[in-house]
């Protein structure tokens, strides 16, 4: 038959009724798509959501994962995850930009320029880079180090042995280490294991120097209970809302979500924690059924008499305009009467609180406040955590302080470790350039190897590189630490596979095969990662309790976990610790006002950014583009000072002023903060990278420096970790300025009738 | 074919006093709705874009200071400023509470952002470009922009159109508070908010948590503001746009007398 125009019609006709009688297509594609369902056309297709870990988070998040086509699409709170149920961090996201990141290293190298230089040759993984790795560490894993990220659970099991099996030792790093504050609730509470806060159900919180609502702890799980204590359904009914009482130095995210912001001099948290302790006891506050004279080694109040608000309150800095009325000793006694009578009461304590050469008396001071006013292991106060479901497991990470890597770099400079083997770790960068660990690394008789998925500082010294995948193309797992108060295990799963055009190869199933081949099966028997979690959910399912209950075979509890992102037992508790006797007096024993190193007008008080960190998220564009909740300032280092102190030093924004320490200078852009104590210089970390990816390095040394240069090394708290809170700096124009990259003023605010601040506060009795 | 659809209304409640600024909606809704990479130069020639925006504004001076945080999207208004003044109708109102931009009608007068009070429409001035493994995440429910071309907030519809695709047309149910939660159908930002500052919903839904804010403040309008039972306000209350958003006003047990200024 001839193809006219008339049979062409005829048959498309045709063709179109026959292919709705034969019911060959689905209901949905034959309705009509109306215009009003427009403006998003709709991809036709099925998208998968799986359950996995977001490891670019310090949060110990569970995250589901939206995959399209192979592609990994969005990441969100998992909402059974019982550590953020269903919420996220701002920094979450970068997992996906990491995955399909244009830096990322395609497959293993070895280094053919001078160390450093960043000249290296693709090599294959089998047999060159295996056989390499294999011979190093044949010759020389006595001594070797091993430095990853905090990794617990099976990953951090697999590490420790296998650094353990060839003669070295496993240490986790980084860079604001927690080492002072686990000291601290080791000490108060007896606890290995972090505490949870139950914001959620208290009334009244105190903390101290903890930026919680933006990088410290749990943040995602703090900000969601946070969400509570302020506008929970049952306060709403009842009309109670939390207060919440920030002390800190600087004004962070959190001094910015208090209802109270108490500006304090640095270091000076563990007075005013003994201060209010010694008013509670002294005027007879604590709470029912708290033993004071226990606490107090039989001596009462008077144990702590030095602290009296009257004796030290002129120590403490707080400005004397903040609430006029009242003199300061005023101001600590209201302070103590209201946190002991509006309970439930938490005071928690960390950040620059703990980062001072008497950190851990800050923090252990601050901690005690809890058994006086009965918020140890109750409903609205600290609940702890029983640890790992498994013995085998470790729940807390082996981090190392600022005296470790010092030992550690030691350690190298006299030839004991010859070999270096870093993942997810960037020291370099992130330890005080004045501990020297670059040119630590610089020699000729040290071998490094980076499992690195990114070049960065510490990677671009290494003699080999082998690609790790990134955590969503890889097994794995965490017990999270601070858990949420009941045992529970996070299983990470690859959601994709590598693209085709990337070969790296799993840092965990690596580190099994080269041990088994170098003949430690029996330390590490398992084929893989997975075949290790596999194991595992056998025993648990014959633990028969929690997530087990719900299946009837290891093989049922292993796709439920897959299916839910983990195992947790929500019936279980953890343990309530009770006060170790004379805590109080053996606490104010060791009270000491905390040293500054250096000199300078201006405490110096540098902070973790709050979506790049310490740096770890530079390469990210979406963590660069960000804006600090507080500054709106994005892409560049900003230097905050005090608006008025700016101004009389003839500051304006956008300056270039040079921040000057004992240890170092940096540069970056001035940020006149109105809400800023006039004696402080904040300095976020974050930017100042050197090596990878450009948008991690595209700024020059005038907006883009490195907090942790201007550091000593040697300035430690207590127990070894670094006193970054505890510096003195002087700040000085360069006579250069440029354009700051901030966020406010894009948008001019157009106000019609009322300021925003008039119209949308509500004030009510507390 | 005509098909029985489901009356909704959509709308957004924000409790400013959960809301701590942390910013987790605005990367939330970057990611989901394929927005450009802020670079720095953005930022410099202030054409950095958020379809939903932290505002910070200070209060008092030190130490009796306070920083407020306020998110800021689209209102998705009733009566739009921004939709009268388009000359081709690339924007309008649809019948579910939603103001939403065709970009395929766009012709980039700009006429639409000079006219919105929120400032919450953006213009492409350039062609947007991510490196080539990158665009490997974009999401496919949601059109890539143009140069030339104005965008918004859409309340992610790509999410509500999954959403009714598959609970209504495909399994006979309504698209409600638990279905919206259940399937991943909520707005990104709504989402990822870890203090719940974001409350999305059904105004239609008798069950809808927004829905006794928005009954209260459509009973006591602007000239009955103190009459109202819960703290419920439209931003630029006095315009009379109608946003179908609702901003719940932030509690301050110890406000200061100063007003606010933006920083």
């Amino acid at each position: 038959m001839k193809l006219t125009r008339r049979n062409f019609l005829a048959w498309a006709g045709l063709s179109a009724i026959g292919a709705v009688a034969c019911d060959v297509i689905q209901d949905d594609e034959l309705s009509v798509q109306s215009p009003r369902s427009l403006p998003e056309d709709l991809v036709k297709g099925r998208d998968n959501w799986y359950a996995t870990l977001g490891r670019n988070a310090t949060d110990g998040e569970g995250v589901i994962v939206r995959v399209m086509e192979g592609r990994a699409k969005k990441i969100q709170g998992n909402p059974k995850y019982p550590v953020n149920m269903g919420k996220q961090s701002p920094r979450s996201e970068a997992g996906l930009q990491a995955l399909y990141h244009p830096d990322r290293i395609e497959g293993p190298m070895l280094r053919t320029g001078p160390r450093g230089s960043g000249q290296y040759r693709s090599i294959q993984w089998e047999p060159e880079a295996l056989d390499i790795l294999k011979r190093e560490l044949a010759a020389r894993g006595n001594g070797m180090v091993l430095i990853t990220e905090p990794l617990r659970g099976h990953l951090g099991m697999i590490a420790e042995r296998f650094a353990t099996s060839v003669g070295g030792r496993h240490l986790c790093f980084d860079s604001m280490d927690d080492t002072t504050y686990r000291a601290a609730v080791n000490g108060v509470f007896g606890e290995s294991c972090l505490p949870d806060f139950d914001l959620a159900n208290a009334n009244y919180v105190i903390s101290f120097g903890a930026d919680f609502l933006s990088t410290w702890g749990s943040s995602t799980r703090l900000a969601t209970a946070y969400g509570e204590f302020r506008q929970g359904s049952e306060r709403q009914a009842g009309g109670s809302r939390g207060y919440l009482v920030h002390v800190d130095p600087r004004f962070s995210m959190t001094a910015a979500n208090a209802d109270e912001w108490l500006p304090i001099t640095p270091g000076m948290e563990g007075y005013l924690a003994l201060s209010l302790a010694y008013v509670i006891i002294s005027e007879g506050y604590q709470a029912e059924g708290v033993d004071v004279n226990a606490l107090t080694g039989g001596q009462g109040a008077a144990a702590l008499a030095a602290f009296a608000p009257e004796n030290i309150a002129s120590q403490l800095g707080i400005p004397e305009q903040l609430h006029e009325e009242k003199t300061a000793a005023e101001k600590i006694r209201d302070l103590a009467n209201n946190f002991a009578h509006h309970g439930p009461s938490i005071a928690l304590g960390g950040g620059s609180a703990g980062a001072h050469t008497n950190g851990q008396f800050n923090l252990m001071a601050i901690y005690a406040l809890n058994y006086l006013v009965g918020s140890v292991g109750s409903n609205g106060g600290l609940r702890f955590n029983p640890g790992a479901p498994l013995d085998s497991l470790p729940a807390t990470a082996s981090v190392g302080s600022m005296a470790d890597w010092s030992k550690v770099a030691s350690e190298i400079r006299g030839g004991n470790t010859r070999l270096v083997m870093v993942h997810e770790a960037n020291p370099v960068h992130g330890l005080p350039a004045s501990l020297g660990f670059e040119n630590t690394l610089n020699r000729d008789d040290l071998f490094i190897v980076s499992f690195s998925s990114f070049m960065d500082e510490t990677t671009v010294m290494a003699d080999l590189i082998l690609p790790d995948r990134v955590f969503l193309e890889d097994w794995g797992d965490d017990i999270p630490d601070p858990g949420p108060g009941y045992p529970a295990m996070g299983i990470q799963q690859p959601v994709v596979n590598p693209l085709s055009d990337l070969d790296p190869r799993s840092f965990g199933d690596l580190l099994l095969s080269v041990a088994q081949e170098m003949g430690q099966e029996e330390a590490l028997p398992w084929a893989s990662v997975e075949a290790a979690l596999k194991q595992t959910t056998e025993t648990l399912f014959a633990y028969g309790r929690g997530t087990s209950r719900d299946a009837g075979s290891a093989g049922e509890l292993w796709n439920l976990m897959l299916q839910q992102g983990g195992w947790w037992d929500e019936s279980a508790t953890g343990p309530t610790p009770s006060a170790p006797a004379g805590l109080l007096n053996t606490i104010a024993a060791q009270g000491g006002q905390p040293s500054f190193a250096g000199s300078g007008d201006f405490y110096l008080q540098p902070f973790l950014h709050n979506s790049l960190l310490d740096g770890r998220n530079a390469h990210i564009p979406w963590m660069q583009g960000l804006p600090d909740p507080v500054t709106t300032v994005a892409w560049q280092t900003w230097v905050e000072l005090n608006s008025h102190t700016a101004e009389a030093m003839g500051l304006r924004e956008g300056d270039i002023v040079s921040v000057t320490t004992g240890s170092g200078s940096i540069r970056g852009v001035l940020y006149p903060n109105p809400a800023l104590p006039p004696r402080v210089v904040a300095v976020p970390l974050g930017q100042g990278r050197r090596s990878g990816s450009d948008y991690a390095t595209g700024g020059d040394a005038r907006e883009s420096s490195n907090a942790l240069d201007l550091l000593s090394a040697a300035h430690l708290t207590e127990n070894g970790g670094l006193a970054w809170a505890g510096h003195m700096a002087q700040v000085a124009p360069t006579g250069e300025s440029l354009k700051i990259a901030k966020f406010e003023g894009i948008f001019p605010a157009r106000q019609i009738g009322h300021t925003p601040g008039e119209a949308v506060i509500l004030v009510t009795d507390h | 074919m005509v098909t029985s659809r489901i009356d909704h209304k959509w709308g957004m409640v924000v409790d400013l006093d959960r809301c701590n600024g942390c910013q987790a909606c605005v990367v939330a809704c970057q990611v989901e709705n394929n927005l450009p990479i802020n670079d720095k130069n953005a930022f410099l020639q202030n054409r950095a874009y958020e379809w939903i925006r932290i505002e910070r504004y200070w209060e008092g001076d030190y130490p009796n200071i306070k920083a407020r945080f306020i998110p800021i999207l689209c209102q998705h208004c009733e009566n739009a400023p921004c939709e009268p003044v388009c000359p081709v109708f690339a924007t309008y109102r649809n019948d579910e509470g939603l103001n939403v931009q065709l970009y395929n009608r766009c012709v980039g007068t700009r006429y639409c952002i000079n006219n919105c009070p929120y400032q919450v429409r953006f213009f492409n001035y350039w062609h947007p470009n991510w490196p080539e493994r990158l665009q490997n995440q974009l999401n496919p429910d949601v059109t890539v922009r143009t140069r030339g071309i104005t965008e918004k907030c859409t309340f992610c519809i790509q999410r509500l159109r999954r959403g009714q695709l598959q609970v209504e047309r495909r399994n006979g149910g309504e698209l409600g508070d638990s279905t919206l939660r259940a399937g991943n159908h909520m707005p990104a930002c709504v989402q990822a908010c870890p203090t719940n500052a974001l409350t999305f919903g059904d105004q239609n839904d008798a069950q809808s948590p927004i829905k006794p804010y928005f009954d209260d403040v459509n009973r006591y309008n602007i000239h009955h503001e103190s009459e109202r039972q819960t703290r419920g306000y439209r931003m630029l209350e006095d315009m009379n746009t109608k946003p179908n958003v609702i901003y719940l006003k932030k509690v301050d047990p110890n406000k200061g007398s100063s007003g606010g200024h933006h920083g």
